[in-house]
């Protein structure tokens, strides 16, 4: 069963991770590789595509599988040695009856997988804008009867976007991109990125809600080889300098007693923005529901009835808006985003221009203090010798 | 022999007031206790409305930060935007410090200039409801300024007042009441306004800036309560003079502004510690309802009263802490204690998750302690007759301070976050707190004025005053004693600025002589003045 459990950042961490980041500089790189449709002779497969990006590190190697399939879903595997492959045998691929007939050779050498399907899209009717989604469901939409348009790849990114029979316009968008190197994303929320790690986006544009007043809500189901990702922790930070007035980053993770240093990772900040380009002022906070096992994934997802032969499932809700929150039709806009990675998850830690100030404004005063005690005591010092006797 | 003196001029103006009641009242009949001037009952009265003539404008004054969610959400702003609401109450009063004074004495008149600035301070609220009425954002700006140009004037119309009206060891208590009502009007908004929001826009139908406007014509109704005790006011002020004939109340304040010049190092030190101190807590508390809801889960409730936990520690803890310092004197080291003390307040608030209610309790007590520390050192640090002028600049530059920090607070805000924010007012504090050490190490070497005990300061004073009353007493009054004797004392002027800055005025002081003198200025008019040369310690 999912736990919640609510750790704190020390700041003396943070200190030290911050000044660790910022005297290591750039640390660690992979080579990106992307193929699309591999082993697929053009023109393109009747229906769905297959993304697959190979990052190469030293060592290992992480294969990033993003398929349209029936549902999206975005699957990574770790494996250890630098010359791991994929292997697709695309009739039975298609059929999405086969289990196995997608693998990554050689299998003796896969660490981990892990994999996050977007499963349904969920409306209701907050009436008394109250943003307690547990009755007034509209029908749910299934994403795995979208009609998904083809990837559209832009160098490691690939932007993938489709609509329910019933969307009249608008659609709903997710966009992979991978990385190679640490960084940070330029728009909001601003999450930080390791070369472990990928970031997909989410958001639903356009479409005409059932009612005024209706909120959204999306199914994640997170699938796992040996480590299935079963709990969601809350981590509070007192760092909020990337994204203002959010103070939490939630990460969904194995259970405890099978975390190791390698196993996968979701990350998102309960954050969505009303806007494509947002500000801080379109941020709408964004709640989770806690994880719970289910059993349908490989129904939903032609990739992890590929690669799957028996996965072990666990689902969440996120929900976007608050009561008192703008409803979903003030702007007919949401987005949402979470990484997906393998290791540590990354973790913020101050910019140098903080630690400046500070460094600045509390040794200056104490400069000074010092600096006119050594003067008082010199001038003391003077005074008494200054005395002269009578005799 | 102090309070002998004293209770000989308080029991001669109410023999004189008697005397003058009978003479209204028609021979044989005196006037009831309650109407009658010279008479406590009718000055508590009076005290009452003084009291609510500046409620209205510390009620409103913090209106935007106990509805900051609605605001920005209804207006569509952001938090530089909004923070403008703040920046332009501050504007006026850069250039108005200056003239408030000039303008009572000379152009108004103490109650037609009460009258008139409650007067701006109603028709900016309503300027500024109106704003958010028709949703446009500039009428709100304008009602910003004009509710600032009313605002900070009206309290020294205030002051005025009360010095005119009260005298001694009264005046003490009429201040601390004057400040706490100030108080009570900002914690009273900071917890009510919400709960006025929601009800108002329930009524309404919807939240938007329909309800936000309504609401804030709702809280526009404590000022024109303000202005009926405006009114009240100059109404008995004035049946008073008739019957008591006294004059019309002076703030007796005049400004060169050429005295800057002559400004010592250690006042220009004074105005940095009170710039840097007072950006980093009137514009945090603007900004600290949705900082305590985002980063410590508060409900909306919850974080208004931990905004409001600053004013309300504030009331009780200043006479408490005013008597403390001025028992004990050494003025520059509990303005040090108190900057201190803020800095670890918005460090933790920065740095910890521990609970807010600590740091911000802590964050009351420094700013009353500070407000009873820093105000009065002016006083010693520069002469009688610039006292006027050192005040005037150090509100102007505060105010002004106040302004582009607010401005700069909402931007930083909306593009780096709370933690960036907290880490910039700590730095704020860090500009005072240098002041403070450089401060003490000028002041050491320079002889340790600044930081003596009280003792020693009243030793001084003794010995000071028994030279200048021999001095006095041998010579005819001379041209430059005119200048001083027009002037209000120090006593009352660290009052006046003590209770407008939220400080408690010392309990304890040594009062002597009254000077009656009667100056001939210009053909057929003549310049009265009576008052106490009053000190502190």
């Amino acid at each position: 069963m999912a736990a919640v459990r609510i750790c704190g950042a020390s700041l003396f961490c943070l200190i030290l991770v911050s000044t660790q980041s910022v005297l290591r500089g750039d640390s660690f790189r992979r080579k990106l590789s992307v193929e699309l449709n591999p082993g697929w002779p053009s023109p393109l497969p009747p229906v769905g595509d297959l993304l697959h990006v190979r990052a190469v590190g030293d060592n290992d190697t992480l294969h990033f599988l993003f398929c349209s399939l029936g549902a999206p879903t975005l699957l990574l595997v770790h494996t250890n040695s630098s010359s791991s492959t994929l292997e697709v045998d695309w009739t039975q691929f298609l059929t999405r009856k086969v289990s196995g007939s997608l693998r990554v050779e050689p299998e003796s050498s896969i660490l981990q997988s892990n994999a996050i399907v977007f499963s349904r899209l969920l409306e209701y009717d907050d009436v008394n804008n109250t943003a307690n989604p547990t009755s007034d469901f509209f029908p749910p939409y299934d994403l795995r009867d979208f009609t998904w348009a083809r990837l559209n790849l832009s160098g490691a990114s690939a932007l993938l976007c489709g609509a329910a029979a019933t969307f009249a316009n608008g659609s709903l968008c997710l966009k992979l991109t991978v990385f190679d190197s640490e960084g940070r994303d330029q728009i909001l929320p601003r999450l930080l990125h390791s070369a472990n790690s990928s970031q997909v986006e989410v958001w639903l544009d356009g479409v005409l809600p059932q009612a005024t007043r209706s909120r959204f809500l999306l199914e994640l189901q997170a699938v796992g080889g040996a480590y299935p990702l079963s709990r969601v922790e809350v981590q509070r930070s007192i760092d909020d300098e990337f994204t203002p007035s959010i103070f939490k980053v939630l990460q969904w993770l194995p259970p405890l007693n099978r975390t190791y240093g390698g196993s996968g990772f979701l990350q998102w900040k309960p954050v969505s923005y009303r806007q494509f380009s947002p500000v801080v002022e379109d941020g709408t906070p964004a709640q989770h529901s806690p994880p719970r096992p289910q059993s349908c994934a490989e129904e939903s997802s032609g990739l992890i009835r590929a690669f799957y032969a028996e996965p072990e499932t666990f689902g969440l809700n996120v929900s976007f808006g608050l009561a008192g929150e703008p409803f979903y039709n003030s702007t007919r806009f949401f987005s949402w985003t979470v990484l997906l990675g393998v290791g540590l998850p990354p973790m913020d830690s101050f910019s140098p221009a903080v630690l400046i100030m500070m460094a600045v404004g509390l040794g200056t005063p104490m400069i000074l203090l010092l600096l006119g005690g050594v003067c008082v005591c010199i001038r003391k010092r003077a005074s008494a010798s200054s005395y002269e006797p009578i005799n | 022999m102090a309070d002998y003196e004293e209770r000989q001029s308080l029991l001669g103006d109410e023999d004189k007031g008697r005397q003058a009641a009978e003479a209204a009242g028609g021979p044989g009949r005196p006037l009831p206790a309650i109407c009658d001037p010279g008479h406590l009952l009718h000055r508590i009265v009076v005290l009452v409305f003084m009291c609510f003539l500046g409620f209205g404008s510390y009620f409103c004054y913090d209106n935007p930060a106990a509805l900051q969610t609605q605001v920005i959400q209804d207006l569509d702003l952001n938090t530089a935007k909004f923070m403008q609401l703040y920046a332009w109450y501050s504007w006026p009063n850069v250039v108005l410090c200056f003239f408030g004074g000039f303008l009572l004495d000379r152009v108004f008149g103490i109650r037609l200039g009460t009258i008139i600035f409650s007067l701006f301070v109603c028709v900016g609220q309503v300027i500024f409801a109106t704003g958010a009425l028709v949703n446009r954002f500039w009428l709100m700006e304008v009602g910003r300024f004009v509710f600032g140009i009313g605002g900070e004037s009206l309290a020294v119309a205030q002051n005025t007042y009360a010095v005119n009206w009260f005298k001694g060891k009264e005046l003490n208590l009429v201040f601390g009441l004057q400040l706490s009502m100030a108080r009570i009007g900002s914690t009273v908004n900071m917890n009510i306004m919400g709960w006025v929001y929601s009800k108002v826009a329930a009524l309404v139908g919807t939240p938007g800036h329909t309800a936000l406007g309504a609401s804030l014509m709702i809280a526009g109704v404590t000022c024109l309560f303000s202005l009926t005790c405006a009114l009240v006011l100059g109404f008995l002020d004035k049946r008073a003079e008739k019957i008591l004939n006294k004059e019309q109340g002076k703030t007796g304040e005049v400004i060169k502004l050429t005295d800057v010049k002559d400004f010592p190092f250690t006042l220009w030190l004074i105005f940095f510690i009170c710039v840097g101190y007072y950006v980093a807590i009137f514009p945090f508390i603007g900004l600290g309802q949705v900082f305590f809801i985002e980063k410590f889960n508060f409900s909306p409730a919850e974080a208004r009263a931990v905004n409001s936990i600053v004013y309300i520690i504030s009331a009780p803890a200043s006479p408490v802490l005013g008597f403390m310092v001025d028992r004990t004197g050494k003025n520059v080291i509990w303005v040090m204690v108190a900057v201190i003390t803020t800095l670890a307040a918005h460090m933790m608030l920065a740095f910890t998750f521990w609970n807010p209610w600590i740091a911000m309790s802590l964050l009351g007590v420094s700013y009353s302690l500070l407000a009873c520390a820093l105000w009065p050192m002016v006083a010693f640090v520069v002469p009688e007759h610039q006292l006027g002028t050192a005040y005037g600049f150090m509100q102007s530059i505060q105010n002004l301070g106040l302004a582009l920090i607010a401005m700069a607070a909402g931007a930083i805000l909306d593009t780096r976050g709370y933690l960036f924010l907290e880490v910039f007012f700590c730095v704020c504090i860090c500009v005072a707190l240098i002041a403070v050490v450089m401060l003490y190490f000028v002041d050491y070497l320079k002889g340790g004025d600044l930081n003596m005990s009280a003792a020693d300061r009243a030793k001084l004073l003794k010995e000071s005053t028994s030279d200048a009353e021999i001095k006095r007493r041998s010579s005819r009054v001379s041209e430059g004693e005119l200048a001083r004797l027009a002037h209000m004392s120090a006593f009352g002027l660290r009052n006046r600025y003590l209770s407008r800055l939220g400080a408690q005025v010392c309990t304890h002081h040594l009062c002597f002589d009254s000077i009656q003198t009667e100056i001939p200025l210009f053909p057929n008019s003549v310049f009265k003045t009576s008052h106490w040369q009053c000190i502190c310690f």
